[in-house]
């Protein structure tokens, strides 16, 4: 497979990166091409991971990063500099999965299918600490009914608990006002926890 | 309305408390709560376990080299512009010239049908490949993007 394995699962930002965003979205703008591909290279992988997360398939992911990516690109012009790149980018990604349910007529409600097939994008840790086998095993299991959850639910448990996005900025990429991220992520991870158990009773 | 572990707060508060995300105020009540109600401690501990294994699994991601995401510079979009229409005056006048000199430099049939089938089908193919070329950049997704 053509892939190599990321470093650490969410990189978050912090506000030195988000001052070079604002730069580099300036410098964009402005038509440098050096910009971009400086954009491109520093949100295209949680963008993907974001996409892999919602479809659970690797070509698709793919499709719908580079459509995002493209869309970023044509669309940065009116973009706010002084608001968050990565809000923005995966506001476009959730549309463009959103975008292809509808041609797929799946609902944001369905699961993802297979639900191995997210696990099996899971990189293979090194041998060492991380390497413990319960963990492997616990963090299987999650991924595992984290697939089985409805797209809505799982979407807002990957921008919290993976892409470790603020409640301000889930609110921002779900279109939902802030007051109701709160219990709307409680009664996904709720699902999520009886989904566990009920694996754990199965396994 | 109290729970019957004598939570008097929204459940919803431990998912909160987990993210850091409660102000001062409903940060106290659950924490007082959880100080004597194992089992919004255990919600808590589980909350904490899936987070921590959610924010630590690491995924295949593709190769730098499998992205083609850049979009196309305005020079770059100018000299395709310009390129193709070039390149097919070219072809045009060549192929013609090609055929125009070879007829007169020759009275042999044979010669003269090997120059006409070599030109029609070097026309045929570069026109074919410009066809294919203008159909597709009609419906490329990525005809803005840097290939």
């Amino acid at each position: 497979m053509n892939t190599v394995m990321v470093e650490s699962a969410a990189p978050a930002m912090v506000a030195g990166d988000a001052e070079s965003d604002r730069q580099l979205v300036d410098q964009a703008k402005a038509g440098e091409p050096t910009a971009c591909d400086a954009l491109a290279r520093r949100h295209r992988r949680a963008a993907y991971l974001l996409a892999l997360q919602l479809l659970g398939n690797r070509d698709d992911a793919m499709d719908v990063t580079q459509d995002a990516m493209l869309r970023f690109f044509t669309t940065l012009k009116s973009f706010d500099a002084t608001r968050r790149v990565q809000p923005w980018l995966f506001t476009i990604v959730r549309n463009q999965v959103r975008d292809l349910w509808r041609r797929r007529q799946r609902r944001p409600g369905d699961d993802i299918g297979e639900s191995d097939a997210l696990v099996g994008q899971l990189a293979t840790p090194q041998p060492g600490p991380e390497a413990d086998l319960q963990r492997r095993e616990l963090k299987a299991r999650v991924w595992r009914a984290l697939a089985a959850l409805p797209a809505e639910k799982r979407e807002i448990i990957v921008l919290r608990d993976f892409h470790d996005l603020s409640y301000s900025d889930i609110a921002q990429v779900l279109g939902i006002p802030i007051g109701t991220v709160m219990s709307r992520l409680h009664g996904a991870r709720r699902q999520l926890r009886a989904r566990l158990e009920e694996g754990g009773r199965h396994a | 309305m109290p729970e019957p572990c004598g939570r008097t707060f929204d459940e919803a508060l431990l998912s909160g408390y987990v993210d850091r995300a409660l102000v001062q105020r409903d940060e106290q009540r659950v924490r007082v709560h959880l100080e004597r109600c194992a089992r919004c401690r255990a919600v808590v501990d589980d909350l904490r376990a899936v987070r921590e294994a959610t924010m630590t699994s690491t995924f295949e991601t593709p190769r730098d080299d499998e992205w083609s995401e850049a979009p196309r510079t305005e020079s770059s979009r100018l000299l395709v512009g310009l390129g193709w229409p070039l390149a097919t005056a070219w072809a045009v006048i060549l192929i013609g010239y090609a055929l125009w000199g070879g007829w007169q430099e020759t009275e042999n049939l044979v010669e003269r049908l090997l120059l006409l089938g070599g030109a029609t089908g070097f026309g045929l193919l570069f026109f074919g490949v410009l066809l294919d070329r203008l159909k597709a950049a009609k419906t490329d997704r990525y005809r803005e993007v840097h290939k």
